[in-house]
């Protein structure tokens, strides 16, 4: 299968004059439709992974390929064109624009894309609301919600653009045990209804002996991954 | 600008109003000082010009070198009527004599005009206290003070002498008050063509005077028509003689600018500070656009779009309540005669131009801000909450 997202040699080194290596020499990659759980204690480096592949950060050495493009020559506005149509980003701490209503927060990545809003985009996004249950409170501003409800949200809005690869840092970290899992249930579905590629980091092992693969993290290195995506699919990686 | 950048800064203004209700406060505070102060200097300076010049001859032709009069050119006269730039005309002629009044004997400046041409300039029919203006050349005006003095009253008869002794009988048909005593005094209006007959000056004028329509220009409209003058004549105007006016004038025009560039550059500070707080305020919310890929120039152009819309806004107000303003100076606050000591007066060049710049002004401010959030880098938000 196509490997949508590849990570060869990554090296992060944070500090100038204090250097502190973060990440060691990570090789990566992984495979379009796939569900990725990453695993592993605070401070080993997740988060930091997660921010190279997601372009936001820069590696210290090393190649980060995305849909067959090598990122490292690219621009900062071509980088910001390919997150904003390839990877959609849902993040810990939330992250939607307070000022904004729920429908706008989910359709501001395609107004970033196209400048403009037309009725099909208005359409996906209001299917996109009435998939993570939130019809109800739609034109609510976004601090007007509960965290469950910007979280799902932000999942929404992520998925605004269609985007080839999803990018969660543990994007239930602040929620309770019922709504986790209904969260994770709903991340499930889309994974299989649209064939999005998601790399979610998580906390909770129950979540992450669901995924299709997990990865564990230590001190920065890959100390462990399992993949049952090849069994479960029957294809030949 | 995208629609896309429009909309966010719009956003903002609206979700912080009490902060975008402050700036715009500020803007239209110093739109509104400024517009006021220059228009309220420039009606000042206009009304002081009319006072000082908007009863007299702008540009004037006279006699060349020592002599006194010059031969009557009707197709000068003609040519300079005809001209566009010039608004009013009158020729004339004027001479020094005596009146005679109940056995005694008074000096006279004799002014003779074509009447109804010299009162569009002088206005005597306004400045009349008693009686009318002459219907013809047996009748003429004195001042208010000569009156007081001999108690000569519309109706009676003076005798006019040159001092040849030439005479002629004269009827006081009114009583003018031009504001000024020496000429209440000693000046006497009459018909034109009575005064060349009482010194027998046929077809003699001691001046053409001219009032024009852009009484700034008089000294280039001037030199502009010395061609048209014979050896004889010779070309003035008001600037000439009023130096020291100008340059007052121009003092307090130079002091006029200089408190509206203050007021801008205050204006200006104020906004780019709070503009400046607002990129460290929405800075999370430039993390989050940033990472869902919004490039830096349609980053910049969100705080760009606020000062615009902030310029805009302010200075719309702001100009409407310095008018408002000026209007009201106008209305309430009135000389002693009843007439505003300011008129009000709308210069529209002055007030867009100053709009213009109040705007332009205002999204230059913002362009700090603009770059300072187009340097921020999301991974600085999204690691650190
Ligand atoms: N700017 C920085 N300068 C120096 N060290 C840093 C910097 N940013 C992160 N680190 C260090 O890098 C390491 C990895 O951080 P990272 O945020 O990736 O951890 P994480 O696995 O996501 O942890 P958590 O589960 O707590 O979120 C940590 O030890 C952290 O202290
Ligand atoms: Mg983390």
């Amino acid at each position: 299968m196509a490997e949508l997202l590849k990570l060869s040699g990554i090296n992060k080194v944070y500090g100038e004059k204090i250097k502190t290596q973060v990440l060691f020499d990570i090789d990566l990659a992984f495979e379009a439709g796939s569900f990725n759980a990453v695993i592993g204690e605070s401070g080993s480096g997740k988060s930091t992974l997660m921010n190279i592949m997601g372009t936001l950060d820069r590696p210290t050495s090393g190649e980060v390929v995305i849909n067959g493009t090598k990122t490292a020559s690219m621009t900062k506005d071509q980088l910001a064109e390919l997150r904003n149509q390839t990877i959609g980003f849902i993040f810990q701490f939330h992250y939607l624009l307070p000022e904004f209503t729920v429908l706008e927060n989910v359709l501001m990545p395609a107004l970033i894309r196209k400048g403009r809003i037309d009725d099909r985009d208005k359409k996906r996004a209001l299917e996109l609301i009435d998939l993570v249950g939130l019809s109800r409170v739609k034109s609510n501003l976004a601090t007007d919600l509960s965290g469950g409800q910007q979280q799902r949200t932000a999942i929404a809005r992520s998925l605004i653009n269609e985007p080839k690869i999803i990018l969660g840092d543990e994007p239930t970290g602040n929620l309770d045990s019922q709504t986790t899992e209904s969260i994770y249930t709903l991340l499930r579905e889309i994974n299989q209804e649209i064939k999005s590629t998601f790399i979610i980091i998580t906390h909770d092992q129950r979540i992450a002996e669901k995924a299709d693969r997990i990865l564990e993290i230590k001190d920065g290195r890959i100390n462990l991954d399992v993949d049952k995506y090849v069994a479960k699919t029957g294809g030949n990686a | 600008m995208s629609g896309l950048s429009f909309r966010i800064a719009w956003r903002f203004l609206k979700s912080s109003r009490g902060q975008t209700i402050l700036i715009l406060l500020g803007i239209t505070i110093g739109v509104s000082v400024q517009i006021f102060i220059g228009s309220l200097i420039d009606g000042l300076q206009r009304s002081l010009v009319d006072n000082t010049i908007g009863r007299s001859s702008h540009i004037t032709v006279e006699p060349a070198g020592s002599a006194r009069y010059f031969e009557r050119d009707d197709d000068l006269i003609i040519q300079l009527t005809a001209d566009e730039q010039a608004d009013k005309l009158a020729v004339s002629y004027s001479n020094s004599g005596f009146m005679v009044y109940e056995d005694e004997t008074w000096p006279l400046l004799f002014r003779g005009f074509e009447l109804d041409q010299a009162d569009s300039i002088y206005r005597f029919s306004e400045s009349l206290v008693e009686g009318d203006m002459p219907a013809n050349s047996s009748e003429i005006l004195l001042g208010s003070a000569l009156a007081a003095e001999t108690g000569i009253e519309p109706g009676d008869m003076i005798t006019a002498v040159n001092p040849e002794g030439k005479s002629s009988e004269l009827t006081v048909s009114g009583i003018f008050d031009l504001q000024v005593s020496s000429i209440n005094e000693s000046w006497a209006i009459s018909d034109l063509i009575a005064v060349q007959e009482l010194f027998s000056a046929d077809n003699q004028l001691s001046s053409i005077e001219i009032q024009i329509e852009d009484v700034f220009s008089a000294d280039t409209i001037a030199a502009g028509w010395s061609g048209l003058l014979s050896e004889e004549q010779k070309i003035t105007n008001w600037k000439d003689q009023n130096a020291s006016l100008l340059s007052g004038l121009s003092g307090q025009s130079a002091s006029s600018y200089m408190i509206q560039v203050f007021v801008l550059l205050a204006v200006l500070l104020g906004i780019s500070s709070v503009l400046a707080i607002s990129v460290v305020q929405k800075s999370r919310q430039l993390g989050i656009l940033k990472a869902m890929g919004i490039k830096d120039r349609a980053a910049s152009w969100i705080f760009l779009a606020q000062g615009l819309i902030l310029g805009t806004v302010g200075s719309i107000i702001g100009t409407g309540l310095g008018l408002l303003l000026n209007w009201s100076f106008s209305v309430f606050v009135k000389n002693p005669d009843g007439s505003s000591l300011v008129p009000f007066y709308f210069d529209p060049v002055f007030v867009f131009v100053s709009m213009f710049i109040a705007i332009i002004a205002a999204t230059l401010a913002a362009f700090i801000p603009a770059r300072k959030s187009s340097k921020l880098n999301p991974i600085e938000v999204i690691k650190n909450g």
